[in-house]
C-alpha cells in the first residue's frame, strides 16, 4: 500500500475562511460527533455527474416499486400482500398460507448471499444504490431539505443563523413536510400487512378502531421520522449491522470508492512544481453525505454512493485532467494491477446461491395449493372390539386457494380387510379454509397378526388427481399374541 | 528513588496450553450441537439408545460450548492479557497449573456423567454434586492466582480489559454457588434447597448472568486487549469504557427474570427483568461502540487481516445480539419468542458471532507470537471467515424464520379470537421442520470453519519452537504512592451519589406510602446534588477514579457490591415470601413416592429441554394448555421444571389429559401417537427398573427442605409404591398393554398423571395474603 | 488502495496519560444521543414501574388474563344464545341451523354414527336409546367432552361452540322432545331463555 502521502497531513483547517465552517475529517474521531458529544450536522454540497444521474433515476425507479407492490393486483390481489391477520401471504399472484412461512428462510438467506457476493465484487453498492434509508434520504428528504433551505452554503448560514422569522419558518416547514412524507411512507408499509383499499378503510375511521394498528403507524413515523429528519448517517456507522461488516466483507479485489494516491500525491495547486494530479480543492469531502474525507483510505462511514466520484470528476474535466482520481476500482487496481473478479469467495458464493436457488426452488415447488396434517383422534390409541381392533384419526386439510375445493382422502398399505370409514364422500373445504375429516380404521382380529406395528399411509387428493399429499402413520394397537392369549384366557 | 531493571518472562506455557483445550473443545461442543440438531430432524439419530438421546446430550452440548470452550479460551485469553497488562508474570506456576488440568478434568467429568443422565436438570447448572464442588475450588485457584499476580504487578494502574476479569471472577463464583446449593440424597444426586418460583428464579439469575458473566464480561476484557493490539489503534474511550463498565455490571444481574416473562413469576420482579434488561441495551452496545469505534482507525486492514476481519464480525454480532436481548424483554414480543426457537437463534447469534469470532480471531493474533513462526496460511483463515459467515447466516435465518412462524401459528386464533387457529401442536412443528434441517447445515458450515481453524493450528505449530514472552521493568522501590483505604473508597462523591441514590431508589421501589415519598424525593435530590456538584467542580471523578484504579482490593469491593444489589433485591424477598403458607390460589399436592420417583426419570432423561411445565398468562397459552399456572402450583418442586424451550407442548397440566396406555405407547414410539413428532424413543424405559430403594434418603431430604412428607420407613415408601403402580399396570392391562408394575415406564406414567393436580388454598389463608406482593 | 495518512499518527488528538502494554486509550466524548437513549431507558422504567406498580391504572397479569379469558367466554356466549334444552329444541326446528348441522355432521360425524345416523363404530342417534344421556344438554355435553373411553373425541376446542349447536340441532330435528329420555319436562325452567 502507498503510503508515501504521510507527508502530507490534512490541514485542521482549511485554507480559506469559509473552509472554517466546512468539516476537516481524520481518522481519529468520527466527524458527525463533535468533541463535546453534540451532533454535527453535515451539509453535503451539491454534485452532478454520471453516477449521480444514474443513481436518482435508479432511486426514483425504487420508490416507483416501493409504491406498486401493494398498488398493482396480481391474480386478483395486491402483488405483494402479506395478510398477517388471515395468515395468507399473496406473493406477485401465487398464495402461501401459515404452513409456507418457512419459505420465508429462502427470501433471507437469498438477500444475505446476494449481500455478499454484490459486496465482494462490488463493495457497498446495496448501501449506495439501492438501500431504503439511502433511497429515502438521499433522494427524497434530503431533496426537500436542498428545495427549502438552499445549497450547503444556504443550509449552514441558517445553521449559524439566530432564530428569527424566517428561520421558523423554513425550518418548520421543512419539518413539517419531513413528517409528512414519514407518515407516508408508515402507511406505506403498513399497507403490504393490510392491502390499501383496507388500508383506507380504516383510515376513514376513528383510530379507536384499530388502536393497535393506529399506534403501530404512529410509533413508526415518529421512529422514520426521527431518522430522516435527525438521525440519519448515524443509522449506517452505529446500528446497521451490514454497514459494519462490510470492510470485513469487501477483500483486495473487491471494487471500493477509493483515491488514487499515487497519482493525486503530493496534493498541491496546480501548475505548482512537482504537484500531483489533486489540487487539494476539498471537494470530495464536501459532496460526503457521511463526512468522511475519502483520500484517507476507505473508511467505516463510507456508503459507497459516488457523490466523491463525480465531484472530483468534475473537478478534473475543468482542469482539463483525466478523471478517475476517485474512481471505483479494487485494491489490487489502484495498485495498478489487474482485478480478478473470479475469485474462490466470489464462485463460493455463486455456488450456495445457485444451490441454495435451486433448494428454493424445490421447495416452493412442493407448495401445493393445500396442505394436510393426520393426528390421532385424542383418548384411548386404539379400541379392541369384538371383531377387530380400531384406531382412530383427524384428517385436517387446508385449502390454500381462493376457490372450494373437493379433496378425496384414501389409506393404504393396510392389511387384508381393513375397513377405512371416513374416506367415502370426498371432503369439501371452502376458499382459504381448513376442514377436519375424521379416519377411522378397523383392522379385523383375523387379519392381525405379527408384530401388531406397521406403518401405512393416508392420502389426500383433490378430486381432478392434479396432486397428491402422504403421511405415513403409524399402526397402534395391543401385541397381537398377547391378545390372542387374553382372548383365549376369558 | 532505587529503580532496579527486572526482566520478567510471562508463563505462556499456560496460554499455549488453554488454547490447545479451547481448539479441542470448541469442536467437541459443535459437533454435539451438529449431533443434537440433527436428531431434531431425524429422531432415528437418538439410536433409542439412552446416552445419544437428545435430552441427555443438549445439556453437554451447551455445558461443552460454555464451560469447555469459551471457558478455556476465556482463561487463555486472560492469563496472556493480564500477565502484559500489570507486567508481572502469573504468581504460581503450580496454581496455573492446577487451573487447566482441574478444568480439564471437570470437563471429562461431565462429558461422562451428563450422557449417563446424571443431571441436577437446571440448565447450565447440569453438573452433579461433587463436579460442582471442584468447579468451585478451581474457580478458587484461578482467582487465587489471578489477584495474587495483580499483587505482585509492577503497573500500578489497572488497564479496563482488568476490570471486567475482576467482574467476571467475583460473579461466577457468586452465581455459581448460589445457584447450586443442594443437599445430596447419593454421591450421584442432589435436590435443590430452592423449589419452585425460587428456584426458578435463582436459575435465572445465574443462567442470564452465566451469558453476562461468562460469555460477555471476561470477553469484553479480551476485546478490550486484543482489538487495540491488533488493530494497532488507541482505544476510542475511556471515560466511555468507565461508563460502559459499572452500568453494564450493575444493570445486567437485575436482568434475569426476563427469561420468566408472563409466568407465574411474581409481576414486580417481572417488571424488573423487562425494564432493566431495556436499560441493559445502552450500556452494552457502549462496549460495541468502543469495539467497534477503535478499529475505526484500521478500518482498511480488514480487508486483509483476518484477525481484525473476526473482530470487527464479532463485535458487530455483539451489537446485534444485545439489540436483540432487549427486544425479546418486552413483555409483548417475548410472548412470541419466547420458549421458540427465536431464542435460540439469539443465543446463537451471540455464541457463533461474537463468542467464536473473538476466540478465531484471538487464535490467529495468538498463534505466531506464541510459537514464534507465521501463520501457516491466512487464505485458510480468511476462508474460514467465509464459511463461518455463510453458516451463521443461514443459522440465524433459520431459527428466526422458525421461530416467528411457530410462535405466530401457535398464538393465532380463529372465530373473534375464542378458538386457536392451530389446536394441534404438531402442526405447528411440522411446519418448521425444513429449518431445523438448515440449522444443521448452518452448524455444520461454522464447524468446518473452525475445523480449517484447527488444520491452520496443527500446521502453524508442528515443528514450531514454543516461545514465552519477556518484558523488562523498572522495578520502582516504593511503597504504593495513593492508598484509598475505606474513607476514600466509600466517602467520596461518586460512590456517596449512587450508594444514597440507590438506597432511595430502591425505598422508591419497594416501601411503603411514606417510605415512597421520601425516596422519590431522595432520588431526586441525588440525580440534581450530583449534577450541581459535578457542574460546580469541573475536575469531575475522574482524579478519584484514577487513584482507585491503582488500588484492586477497594475497586474489587465496589465491583462487588454493584453485582451483589441486584440479586439481593430480587432473590431475599422471594426465598422469604414465597412459602408455603402465603400461596395463594392453589397448592401442589406433593408428589407420592412413585411420581416422585417418575419426576426423577424426567429430570434424568433431560425433558425439560424440550418440555415446559408452565402455562404463560397468555390468552393463547390457556387456551392451548388450560388454565394458567399458579405460583404454587411448583412449589414443592426440587428442582422447577417450568422449562425455556417448547420443542414438544407444555405439560403443566398433562396430568388426565390422555388414559395410561396413550403415554405407554406414546414412551415406546411417539409417532405411533403423534404423527410427525420429533421426540425420541425411550424402550429403555420398560425394561429398568424402577430404583425404589434410593427414594428413602430423597425423601428425607426433601422433607429437610420443607415438603411436607410425614416420616415414613423404607417399607411404607415400598408398600405405597406397590399399591400405585400396580394399579396402573392393571389399567394398562385392560386397554391391552402389557408391563410389569416395578418397570420406569409405570414411575414415570404416574408422574405425567400428576402434572397439574393442585389443592384450592383455604379462603382464610388467601385473604390473609390478598396484599400486594 | 492508499492509506495516505500514517494511522499511527495520532492527529493531535488527546490520548490519556497513560499505556498499557502499548495500548493507549483517546478520552473522547460519548455521542449525546448514546447518553440520551440511556437516560432515556432510565426514565421510561421508572415510568413503566409507576405504572404498573403505583397506580390502579394497570391490571395485574392475573386479572388481565382472567379478564381476557372471560371476555372470550362471553363472546363465544353471544355467538350463541345461552343453551339450555328449550333453546337447543328450538333450534332444532330452525331449518338453518338444522341446515348447517347437517354439514357439519356430513363432514364430521359421519365416518362413526353413519350417513343415516344409524351408527357404525359410534352408536346410532335415531334410536331411542341414549348411553350419555338424551336430553339436549346432555348431547351437547357429549359432543363437546367426549367420551374418551368409548373414543369419542372432545370436539369442544375443535369444533367450536357454534358449529357443534348446529350439529345437536341436527340430531334433535330427528327426534321429538316427547320421546323418553329426551326431557321435554325440564324445559322452560330458565326464565332467560328467549332465543
Amino acid at each position: 500500500m502507498p503510503a508515501e502521502s504521510s507527508k502530507a497531513p490534512v490541514p485542521r483547517h482549511g485554507p480559506s475562511s469559509r473552509a472554517t465552517a466546512l468539516i476537516t475529517p481524520n481518522r481519529d474521531s468520527v466527524t458527525t460527533i463533535r468533541e463535546d458529544g453534540s451532533r454535527r450536522f453535515l451539509h453535503p454540497a451539491d454534485v452532478q455527474g454520471r453516477f449521480t444521474t444514474v443513481r436518482r433515476a435508479s432511486a426514483l425507479a425504487l420508490i416507483a416499486i416501493y409504491l406498486a407492490l401493494p398498488w398493482v393486483k396480481v391474480g386478483g390481489y395486491p402483488a405483494v400482500f402479506l395478510d398477517v391477520a388471515e395468515r395468507r401471504f399473496h406473493l406477485f399472484g401465487w398464495t402461501l398460507a401459515a404452513q409456507d412461512l418457512w419459505l420465508l428462510f429462502f427470501l433471507i438467506t437469498g438477500l444475505g448471499f446476494t449481500l455478499f457476493l454484490l459486496t465482494s465484487l462490488f463493495g457497498r453498492v446495496w448501501c449506495g444504490w439501492a438501500c431504503p434509508q439511502t433511497v429515502f434520504l438521499e433522494h427524497l428528504f434530503r431533496r426537500v431539505e436542498r428545495w427549502l433551505e438552499g445549497d450547503a452554503h444556504n443550509r449552514r448560514a441558517l445553521d449559524a443563523a439566530p432564530w428569527n422569522a424566517i428561520k421558523i419558518v423554513r425550518r418548520g416547514a421543512k419539518q413539517l413536510v419531513f413528517l409528512v412524507l414519514s407518515a407516508g411512507i408508515a402507511h406505506l408499509f403498513l399497507a403490504y400487512f393490510v392491502s390499501i383499499p383496507n388500508l383506507w378503510g380504516m383510515m376513514c375511521q376513528s383510530p379507536g378502531e384499530h388502536w393497535g394498528l393506529f399506534l403501530f403507524v404512529a410509533i413508526a413515523t415518529g421512529i422514520l421520522y426521527f431518522n430522516f429528519s435527525w438521525f440519519r448517517e448515524q443509522l449506517c456507522i452505529v446500528i446497521c449491522p451490514y454497514g459494519r461488516l462490510q470492510s470485513a466483507l469487501i477483500d483486495d479485489n473487491s471494487l471500493i470508492i477509493g483515491y488514487d494516491s499515487t497519482r493525486g500525491e503530493p496534493r498541491g495547486k496546480a501548475g505548482s512544481a512537482g504537484a500531483g494530479a489533486c489540487v487539494d480543492c476539498n471537494r470530495c469531502v464536501q459532496v460526503c453525505p457521511t463526512g468522511i474525507d475519502i483520500r484517507q483510505g476507505l473508511q467505516i462511514e463510507c456508503i459507497g454512493c459516488a457523490a466523491c466520484i463525480d465531484a472530483c470528476d468534475q473537478v478534473m474535466t475543468r482542469l482539463k485532467r483525466p478523471t478517475g482520481l476517485v474512481r471505483y476500482d479494487s485494491t489490487e487496481g489502484f495498485l495498478g494491477r489487474r482485478t480478478r473478479w473470479f475469485r474462490p469467495r466470489t464462485a463460493f458464493y455463486c455456488v450456495m446461491l445457485t444451490v441454495g436457488g435451486a433448494v428454493a426452488l424445490w421447495a416452493f415447488s412442493g407448495v401445493r395449493p393445500a396442505s394436510m396434517s393426520v393426528t390421532r383422534m385424542q383418548g384411548a390409541p386404539y379400541f379392541v372390539a369384538a371383531d377387530h381392533v380400531r384406531n382412530q384419526f383427524l384428517v385436517r386439510v387446508v385449502n390454500k386457494t381462493t376457490s372450494p375445493a373437493r379433496y378425496v382422502i384414501t389409506a393404504s398399505d393396510l392389511p387384508k380387510e381393513t375397513k377405512v370409514i371416513g374416506g367415502e364422500e370426498p371432503l369439501e373445504v371452502g376458499p382459504m379454509a381448513e376442514e377436519l375429516r375424521p379416519l377411522i380404521v378397523e383392522v379385523p382380529r383375523d387379519h392381525y397378526t405379527g408384530t401388531g406395528r406397521f406403518q401405512f399411509e393416508v392420502n389426500v387428493q383433490d378430486q381432478a388427481h392434479t396432486f397428491e399429499l402422504k403421511r405415513q402413520v403409524q399402526w397402534v394397537g395391543p401385541d397381537p399374541e398377547l391378545l390372542k392369549e387374553d382372548a383365549s384366557a376369558k | 528513588m532505587s529503580d532496579r531493571k527486572l526482566t520478567i518472562e510471562y508463563n505462556d506455557r499456560i496460554v499455549r496450553q488453554f488454547l490447545i483445550a479451547t481448539l479441542i473443545w470448541g469442536a467437541v461442543g459443535m459437533l454435539v450441537g451438529v449431533l443434537i440438531a440433527s436428531q431434531l430432524n431425524f429422531f432415528k439419530l437418538n439410536f433409542s439408545l439412552p446416552w445419544l438421546t437428545f435430552g441427555r446430550l443438549r445439556p453437554l452440548h451447551t455445558n461443552a460450548v460454555i464451560f469447555a470452550f469459551v471457558g478455556n479460551m476465556m482463561f487463555g485469553g486472560v492469563y496472556y492479557s493480564t500477565q502484559r497488562l500489570v507486567k508481572a508474570r502469573l504468581a504460581s506456576d503450580f496454581l496455573s497449573n492446577l487451573h487447566f488440568w482441574g478444568w480439564q478434568a471437570i470437563i471429562v467429568a461431565a462429558a461422562i456423567t451428563l450422557p449417563l443422565g446424571l443431571t441436577r436438570g437446571k440448565e447450565y447448572a447440569e453438573l452433579i454434586w461433587p463436579i460442582n464442588i471442584a468447579v468451585a475450588v478451581i474457580w478458587v485457584v484461578f482467582a487465587v492466582n489471578f489477584f495474587w499476580t495483580l499483587a505482585k504487578r509492577n503497573e500500578p494502574s489497572l488497564y479496563v480489559a482488568i476490570w471486567f476479569y475482576i467482574a467476571t471472577i467475583i460473579t461466577v463464583a457468586m452465581l455459581y454457588i448460589v445457584n447450586h446449593l443442594s443437599i445430596p440424597t447419593s454421591l450421584t444426586h442432589s435436590y435443590p434447597v430452592f423449589a419452585g418460583v425460587q428456584d426458578a428464579l435463582v436459575q435465572w439469575w445465574y443462567g442470564h448472568n452465566a451469558v453476562a458473566f461468562f460469555l460477555t464480561t471476561p470477553i469484553l476484557g479480551i476485546m478490550y486487549y486484543f482489538v487495540p493490539k491488533a488493530a494497532e489503534r488507541p482505544v476510542y474511550s475511556y471515560r466511555l469504557s468507565v461508563i460502559h463498565f459499572w452500568s453494564l455490571v450493575f444493570i445486567y444481574i437485575w436482568a434475569g427474570p426476563h427469561h420468566l416473562l408472563n409466568t407465574a413469576l411474581p409481576n414486580w420482579l417481572q417488571m424488573l427483568g423487562m425494564t432493566f434488561s431495556l436499560m441493559l441495551w445502552a450500556p452494552s452496545w457502549g462496549g460495541m461502540l468502543n469495539g467497534l469505534l477503535t478499529l475505526r482507525g484500521a478500518w482498511h486492514k480488514l480487508r486483509t487481516d483476518p484477525v481484525l476481519k473476526f473482530f470487527a464480525a464479532a463485535v458487530t454480532f455483539y451489537g446485534m445480539s444485545t439489540f436483540e436481548g432487549p427486544l425479546l424483554s418486552i413483555k409483548s414480543v417475548n410472548a412470541l419468542g419466547h420458549y421458540t426457537d427465536w431464542i435460540i437463534g439469539h443465543v446463537h447469534a451471540g455464541a457463533l458471532g461474537w463468542n467464536g469470532f473473538m476466540a478465531a480471531g484471538m487464535v490467529y493474533w495468538l498463534l505466531p507470537r506464541l510459537w514464534n513462526k507465521p501463520l501457516h496460511s491466512t487464505s485458510l483463515a480468511n476462508l474460514h471467515f467465509w464459511i463461518g459467515t455463510v453458516g451463521i447466516l443461514l443459522y440465524v435465518a433459520a431459527m428466526w424464520t422458525s421461530g416467528i412462524t411457530q410462535g405466530l401459528m401457535l398464538n393465532a386464533t380463529t372465530e373473534n379470537g375464542t378458538v386457536l387457529a392451530y389446536p394441534n401442536f404438531l402442526d405447528t412443528l411440522n411446519t418448521i421442520r425444513p429449518m431445523m434441517l438448515m440449522r444443521v447445515v448452518g452448524g455444520g458450515l461454522y464447524l468446518t470453519g473452525w475445523i480449517l481453524l484447527a488444520y491452520n493450528f496443527i500446521r502453524t505449530v508442528s515443528g514450531a519452537q514454543a516461545v514465552d514472552g519477556t518484558v523488562e521493568v523498572f522495578v520502582e522501590d516504593h511503597p504504593e504512592q495513593k492508598p484509598l483505604g475505606l474513607f476514600g473508597t466509600f466517602l467520596n462523591p461518586p460512590v456517596v451519589f449512587t450508594g444514597l441514590g440507590l438506597v432511595f431508589a430502591c425505598s422508591w421501589l419497594f416501601g411503603g406510602a411514606a417510605l415512597q415519598i421520601l425516596g422519590i424525593t431522595g432520588t431526586a435530590l441525588c440525580v440534581i446534588l450530583a449534577f450541581v456538584h459535578y457542574q460546580a467542580k469541573n475536575s469531575g471523578w475522574g482524579e478519584w477514579y484514577d487513584r482507585l484504579l491503582v488500588n484492586i482490593a477497594p475497586f474489587t469491593v465496589l465491583v462487588f457490591i454493584a453485582v451483589v444489589i441486584g440479586g439481593l433485591i430480587q432473590i431475599i424477598p422471594t426465598v422469604i415470601m414465597n412459602r408455603a403458607s402465603n400461596v395463594e390460589d392453589r397448592i401442589e399436592i406433593p408428589y407420592t413416592p412413585l411420581e416422585l420417583a417418575g419426576r426423577d426419570i424426567y429430570v434424568r432423561e433431560g425433558c425439560y429441554n424440550c418440555h415446559s411445565q408452565m402455562i404463560r398468562t397468555l390468552v393463547s397459552d390457556v387456551l392451548r394448555y388450560g388454565d394458567y399456572s399458579r405460583l404454587g402450583e411448583s412449589i414443592y418442586d426440587h428442582p422447577y421444571q417450568w422449562g425455556s424451550k417448547r420443542t414438544g407442548p407444555d405439560l403443566a397440566r398433562e396430568g388426565g389429559k390422555y388414559p395410561n396406555s396413550w403415554h405407554f405407547n406414546h414412551m415406546e414410539n411417539p409417532r405411533s401417537m403423534s404423527i410427525g413428532s420429533n421426540m425420541p424413543n425411550y424402550p429403555w424405559l420398560y425394561q429398568n427398573k424402577t430404583d425404589v430403594a434410593a427414594l428413602t434418603s430423597k425423601i428425607n431430604v426433601l422433607r429437610k427442605l420443607g415438603v411436607p412428607y410425614p416420616e415414613w420407613s423404607a417399607d411404607d415408601i415400598a408398600a405405597q409404591v406397590a399399591t400405585q403402580s400396580k394399579t396402573i399396570a392393571d389399567d394398562l392391562k385392560a386397554s391391552q398393554a402389557y408391563v410389569a408394575q416395578d418397570r420406569e415406564i409405570v414411575a414415570l406414567i404416574a408422574y405425567l398423571q400428576k402434572l397439574g393436580k393442585s389443592q384450592p388454598v383455604t379462603p382464610t389463608v388467601a385473604s390473609a395474603k390478598a396484599a400486594k406482593p | 488502495m492508499s492509506t495516505p495518512l500514517n494511522p499511527n499518527s495520532l492527529n493531535e488528538e488527546p490520548v490519556r496519560p497513560h499505556s498499557y502494554d502499548g495500548i493507549r486509550e483517546f478520552d473522547k466524548r460519548l455521542p449525546n444521543w448514546w447518553l440520551l437513549t440511556f437516560y432515556g431507558t432510565i426514565v421510561f422504567a421508572i415510568g413503566y414501574w409507576f405504572y404498573y406498580a403505583h397506580t390502579s391504572l394497570a391490571p395485574s397479569p392475573n386479572a388481565a388474563i382472567e379478564a381476557k379469558m372471560a371476555q372470550i367466554q362471553s363472546t363465544k356466549l353471544a355467538s350463541s344464545p345461552v343453551l339450555d334444552d328449550d333453546v337447543l329444541w328450538k333450534m332444532s326446528r330452525t331449518a338453518s341451523m338444522v341446515e348447517a348441522g347437517a354439514a357439519t355432521f356430513k363432514s364430521t360425524c359421519v365416518s362413526c354414527h353413519g350417513e343415516k345416523l344409524t351408527g357404525g363404530v359410534g352408536p346410532n342417534l335415531v334410536d331411542q336409546t341414549w348411553i350419555h344421556g338424551g336430553r339436549p344438554t346432555q348431547i351437547l355435553a357429549t359432543v363437546t367432552n367426549g367420551v374418551a373411553a368409548k373414543g369419542m373425541p372432545t370436539w369442544g376446542p375443535v369444533l367450536g361452540g357454534k358449529r357443534i349447536s348446529e350439529v345437536v340441532s341436527f340430531i334433535l330435528s330427528k327426534h321429538d322432545p316427547a320421546e323418553p329420555g329426551m326431557g321435554a319436562q325440564t324445559a322452560s325452567t330458565n326464565p332467560y331463555n328467549q332465543p
